[in-house]
């Protein structure tokens, strides 16, 4: 707690920078996710992310130094280069795409740790922390790193912003874009230095490793939210950027602990609850929709066993016990009790004596589901020559979904007749 | 059987187009008139989609060539239009109708340009002439078949071009959409404007074009629908005649023979 004041009153300088960094580095790779994520090129992302580790090996020993632009040129040649070669694989070759993505992915990496654990038993004093890249360490984010990266960041999103239309419709429909002239391969061009320069700046933060999850998870955590690319954007900015927060905080407060993995977890969590919990989309959402349905259905079969009892002995407004209901069509007592003072209290039903009856409304959707009911056997019996005895099935799932509008067109279409397949009134 | 057109909007020229090697439109040639409603028929596998594919620029041509409005396609792609395939774009996108039709200004726009005030009231007037005026702000995964290719269709207007050509715009639509679309189209030939349909139902084909194109990997007749949409030429089409050449592409494709020499 103590260790949170302080790291949020500020008042280190260089915990404002490493926080400012933080939060722009992962907001900016969750920008360009987006579109990752958009045109279903995640995996992409990941051999990306995987590739660039020997470019900036590369770079370290080549330049010698630690300088971040010599390493951002690294790291964009060799991830450009393992796109390349990807597509030219899937392109060219029997292979498809996901096995030239796990092929260059692995190469690659593999050259990459090669090289890093040559340079860390080299001696050479400059590669301390470079291993840093691996996992991510957001406290590394100081001075003269921090502006590079920074101003890298601040490119990618304004790019984005600049681009987005064009961006979008090359998710959607590609062909279409191509077909009204756009310039669709200067703007995969476009998208793909994007994503390497999204990772390049990213693996500061959060690891070459885990680079991926930050491309990726926050859109699709935002995904559960919006229905709009817009916000989708501008969501999983907000929701990267705040992984990118507590990342830095955890690297302010276990200088120990790799940054990457915090970050990761933290945006995981962030999307896992989404899954959930999110309107429409979430899953716990979906659940209640569902029981909704149930119920409504549980409901409507009810009113319509009353219907039944009615017509036998020409009484519909008659009172029945539980037991009587049961004996008409098996309901297990619990459901049935429930879905009984449900519609008491939604007034479809009165209760006198133990004794349950229909009230006008009642009688009138218990009516209604009874006449959609034969309806519906009459239609596939006559319009599908389906066998009589074959429509019953069919008509119980069937009653509970037809729209007003439907009802009216059976209706007419039949012109009200008077009878069903099996001989029985319709009552209208 | 190959009628030229008199006042010709799009010229084929010995057209060959390949799918990884393998040919599937074989040595096209063609001349299309303006202000027709005109129909691709064929059967599957016959190359329709191909045809209207390449017309776009968006497949290379093995050999041969196409010209619009005798142009090149790239001096005048703002004078046409395209119609995707309904199932060629993922439905579940986070995008309202109103979106997707205004992609249709973005040729217009240029990069980078926001559309305008303008542009989304000219989206908005191509929504209500396809009858979705209702949907402008509705997510497009909530549609039905019939009302994505409706705002397919408002997307293609939104272009205010003079040639369309629209793959399969009558595929999996309800009874209502098909009348739509075919009363759209005929409003825009009787403008003078171009429409190219991809199309496979024989019924419908000949009470809705004014030309037809029989193909079968190769172009079987092409000409006004009374003078080659017959018996003979159709049996043609659809018969089993050209096995050969079916086998023949599939040779090339198994030894991965460029279908035309290099010298």
């Amino acid at each position: 707690m103590e260790t949170l004041k302080e790291f949020f009153s500020f008042q280190d300088p260089s915990i404002i920078a490493v926080t400012v960094g933080a939060i722009l580095l992962s907001s900016s790779s969750a920008v360009v996710g987006t579109f990752t994520f958009l045109k279903k090129k995640a995996l992409v992302g990941d051999a990306v992310a995987h590739s660039v580790l020997p470019g900036i090996c590369l770079a370290f020993i080549l330049s010698g130094t630690k300088n971040p632009i010599y390493l951002i040129i690294g790291a964009f040649v060799t991830g450009w280069l393992s796109l390349v070669i990807i597509d030219h694989i899937s392109k060219k070759s029997k292979l498809k795409e996901d096995t030239a993505i796990a092929l260059i992915l692995s190469v690659f990496f593999g050259i990459g740790i090669l090289m890093l654990t040559n340079i860390q038993h080299s001696g050479n004093a400059a590669q301390t922390g470079l291993d840093s890249f691996l996992f991510g360490k957001a406290a590394a984010l100081v001075g003269n790193d921090l502006i590079v990266f920074g101003i890298v960041a601040v490119v990618l999103i304004a790019t984005v912003i600049f681009f987005f239309k064009e961006l979008k419709l090359m998710a959607f429909d590609q062909d279409y874009a191509e077909a009204i002239g756009l310039p669709v391969k200067g703007l995969e061009l476009l998208l793909t230095s994007l994503t390497v320069l999204a990772v390049v700046t990213g693996i500061q933060a959060v690891g070459v490793v885990l680079m991926a999850a930050m491309l990726i998870t926050p859109a699709a955590a935002a995904r559960f939210w919006t229905n709009d690319t817009r916000v989708m954007t501008l969501l999983a900015a907000i929701l990267g950027g705040f992984s990118g927060l507590s990342g830095a905080f955890v690297s302010y407060a276990a200088p120990a602990m790799p940054t990457g993995p915090w970050i990761v977890m933290i945006i995981s969590a962030i999307a896992l609850i989404s899954f959930f919990v999110a309107p429409k989309r979430g899953i716990i959402s979906r659940g209640m929709e569902q029981r909704k349905l149930q119920r409504m259905i549980m409901d409507e079969n009810l009113l319509k066993e009353l219907f039944h009892l009615g017509e036998k002995d020409h009484d519909l407004y008659k009172g029945r016990s539980i037991e009587e209901i049961i004996e008409e069509r098996y309901f297990p007592e619990k459901t049935l009790r429930k879905s009984l003072n449900r519609l008491r209290r939604q007034g479809f039903l009165t209760k006198t004596n133990g004794d349950w009856r229909y009230t006008e409304a009642g009688k009138m959707k218990g009516q209604r589901v009874v006449k959609l009911h034969r309806l519906w056997e009459l239609y596939l019996s006559e319009k599908m020559k389906i066998a009589p005895d074959h429509v019953h099935e069919d008509a119980e799932t069937i009653e509970h979904i037809i729209t007003p509008e439907l009802e009216e067109r059976l209706e007419k279409m039949f012109d009200r007749r008077a009878t069903d397949p099996h001989d029985e009134q319709i009552p209208y | 059987m190959k009628i030229e057109a008199k006042d010709p909007v799009v010229e084929i020229h010995d057209l060959t187009v390949s799918y990884q090697k393998k040919p599937v439109l074989w040595n096209i040639d063609a001349t299309l008139p303006k202000g027709a409603l005109i129909g691709i028929i064929g059967p599957n596998g016959a190359g329709k989609s191909t045809l209207i594919k390449s017309a776009m620029g968006l497949l290379p041509l093995a050999s041969g060539y196409m010209r619009m409005f005798d142009q090149p396609l790239d001096k005048v792609r703002d004078r046409v239009s395209y119609v995707p395939q309904r199932e060629s774009v993922d439905w579940d996108f986070p995008t309202s109708v109103l979106d997707v039709v205004l992609m249709g200004r973005y040729a217009k726009l240029g990069l980078i340009a926001r559309p305008r005030k303008a542009d989304k009231e000219m989206a908005i007037n191509c929504l209500r002439k396809v009858g979705m005026e209702a949907f402008v702000n509705r997510q497009i995964s909530q549609l039905s078949g019939g009302q994505q290719q409706r705002v397919f269709l408002a997307r293609a207007l939104a272009q205010e071009a003079d040639l369309y050509f629209m793959d399969e715009p009558f595929a999996g639509v309800d009874a209502a959409t098909e009348a739509a679309i075919l009363a759209i189209m005929q409003e825009m030939t009787a403008q003078g404007k171009t429409v190219i349909v991809v199309h496979h139902d024989l019924q419908s084909a000949a009470e809705f074009f004014d030309w037809i194109m029989l193909l079968n990997m190769r172009l079987v007749a092409s000409g006004p629908i009374d003078k080659v949409f017959n018996n003979q030429l159709l049996q043609e089409t659809y018969g089993g005649k050209l096995t050969v050449l079916a086998e023949v592409g599939e040779l090339v494709r198994k030894r991965q023979i460029p279908s035309r020499e290099k010298y």
